[in-house]
């Protein structure tokens, strides 16, 4: 199997091209407006716009690179066993695999596929669950750990028991402050770092138990579910960059 | 209940984008108040039994979110008590119940969103962004309860080979829980990669490829849009003029009604009443046919 051909498309090119620039002007103008045009301040929805537009780097550069069925199968297959996992602990608040389902396929697949395993985990179980004002959040939240750990996935780190530990907690307190800026945002409808620490403190309990999970999961899943990752990689020269 | 669920996806999601976008943006009292007495009417009409149930936890939510702002801010000038020299103040109470009511608004709204964008339509319109993603989101939709019944069927399989899942102690039971997932995971991805080579021999990724879809533009969709796009309209230039803002501190801004600010309440209850409008509307013209009969 051949690696993944960049498009040669012209037409793509220029679709991409356009919504690029469309992303990188859109993103300061709607921070320039909800901070000199809108007094009264209404942080919360400007926080959902970005979030939103933050994600859509991630989908055009997938697009862009036209992936391959195998690609978008084994996307899909690690987000429903996410999707699965989340489901099967619902009865554990806040103690959920979904992080380390998405940061073991970063690690195999690469950011990319870690970014997209995560936003369709979030996109996908809050079909299940109910969306909300939060799906956006967690898309971006799941995503980017899956990028960080696509990167790191890189290194020869990640064999080692340790950094899967400092990981999983450094990955626990990440998603947990990202989705604490959610919760003052949308109380207070703006941003004040006296509350994002108020919330943050009690939050706490939660923070721990995302990296206790994190760190739990990870251990037990990382080598078993890594090497079935790689055998299939190998076998059928999947997702090379 | 069917009316409005029937309209053209996109309809239906500028509707949710709109009128979420709207209740998060006002702290209006008036405007909280409208968009509560609508989320409510929407959500008692199609989505009853869901909504009376998450009452349960709303109320409580709605109390305890109220409460914690005025033992946080201290702005505000009508000071009613001290407690540990830290002034509560009636302007922080206000302001922490119309969050509350904010809050619960968008909650709302989005119990009625989840009832009627259901995924088949919001995969239709993300498909026409990222049809890619779209994709995935559909794949991982269907593979969930492939999964489960898979699981179903390897547990069985195992028990059958001594490794039984439901009994002996503790230890084994993980063991035997791991050794399934072990086995899921192996049969799901070599699985994926036969479904993948189906699709690509079924032409996936070829140019000019077609879609069929149920969704179709009607004249009825182009009218609902129009009028919900000069709603719209009407209350982002009334935003812009300044007659929906409203401070809480230092002190409460006055409530004036000017025939002005009338059309725009009217605007704003007409555009969150849309689906409510065509639900009456078409149980009307249903029992104004039967009558004909």
């Amino acid at each position: 199997m051949q690696p993944t051909t960049k498009s040669n498309d012209p037409f793509l090119k220029k679709k991409f091209i356009i919504t690029s620039i469309i992303v990188l002007i859109l993103t300061p103008l709607c921070l320039l407006l909800g901070v000199t045009l809108w007094q009264d301040r209404r942080y919360n929805i400007l926080s959902l716009i970005m979030v939103i537009l933050a994600c859509i780097p991630f989908f055009l550069s997938f697009e862009h690179k036209k992936p391959k069925p195998r690609e978008i199968l084994i996307i899909a297959v690690m987000s429903a066993i996410a999707v699965a996992g989340r489901a099967a602990f619902v009865w554990a608040p806040a103690f959920k695999p979904v992080t380390a389902i998405v940061a073991i396929t970063g690690f195999s697949f690469g950011p990319a596929a870690g970014f997209l395993t995560g936003a369709a985990t979030a996109i996908t179980s809050n079909i299940f669950c109910g969306q909300g004002p939060w799906t956006p959040f967690q898309m971006f939240a799941w995503g980017i750990l899956g990028y960080i750990a696509g990167v790191l996935g890189k290194t020869d780190w990640m064999k080692y028991k340790i950094w899967l530990i400092i990981f999983g907690l450094l990955s626990g307190i990440l998603y947990s402050f990202i989705m604490d800026i959610w919760t003052v945002i949308s109380y207070d409808g703006r941003f004040t770092w006296s509350r994002y620490f108020a919330a943050a403190g009690t939050a706490i309990p939660y923070t721990a138990t995302y990296a206790i999970s994190n760190i739990i999961f990870l251990l037990l899943l990382a080598k078993p579910i890594g090497e079935k990752l790689k055998r299939i990689k190998i076998k059928y020269g999947l997702l090379e960059e | 209940m069917k009316a409005f669920a029937n309209y053209h996806p996109i309809v239906i999601f500028l509707y949710f984008v709109f009128v979420i976008g709207l209740t998060m943006f006002y702290m209006h009292p008036i405007y909280l108040i409208i968009s509560l007495a609508m989320s409510i009417l929407l959500s008692l009409q199609i989505n009853q039994k869901s909504f009376l149930h998450s009452l349960k936890w709303m109320v409580p939510l709605f109390v305890i979110a109220a409460l914690i702002n005025p033992l946080i801010s201290h702005d505000g000038e009508k000071i009613i008590l001290y407690i540990d020299d830290n002034p509560i103040t009636i302007e922080a109470i206000v302001y922490g119940f119309a969050m509350s009511v904010m809050i619960c608004t968008v909650i709302f709204w989005f119990g009625c969103y989840n009832k009627l964008m259901t995924s088949d339509k919001f995969l239709y319109l993300f498909g026409k962004i990222s049809p890619a993603f779209a994709l995935i989101i559909s794949l991982t939709l269907r593979l969930v309860p492939r999964f489960q019944q898979q699981i179903g069927a390897i547990t069985q399989a195992q028990r059958a080979v001594g490794m039984d899942v439901t009994s002996g102690n503790l230890l084994h039971r993980i063991k035997c829980g791991i050794h399934i997932l072990s086995i899921l995971i192996t049969w799901a991805l070599e699985n994926a990669i036969e479904t993948a080579d189906s699709m690509k021999a079924r032409g996936y990724g070829l140019p000019k490829r077609s879609t069929f879809s149920l969704f179709s533009f009607e004249k009825r969709d182009a009218l609902t849009l129009t009028i919900m796009f000069i709603l719209m309209t009407i209350n982002v230039i009334g935003s812009f003029l300044g007659y929906t803002d409203y401070y809480f501190y230092p002190t409460f801004s006055e409530l004036v009604l000017q025939p002005i600010s009338l059309l725009l309440y009217t605007t704003y209850t007409l555009l969150l009443a849309l689906p409510i409008i065509i639900e009456l509307w078409e149980a009307f013209k249903w029992r104004s046919l039967i009558s004909n009969n």
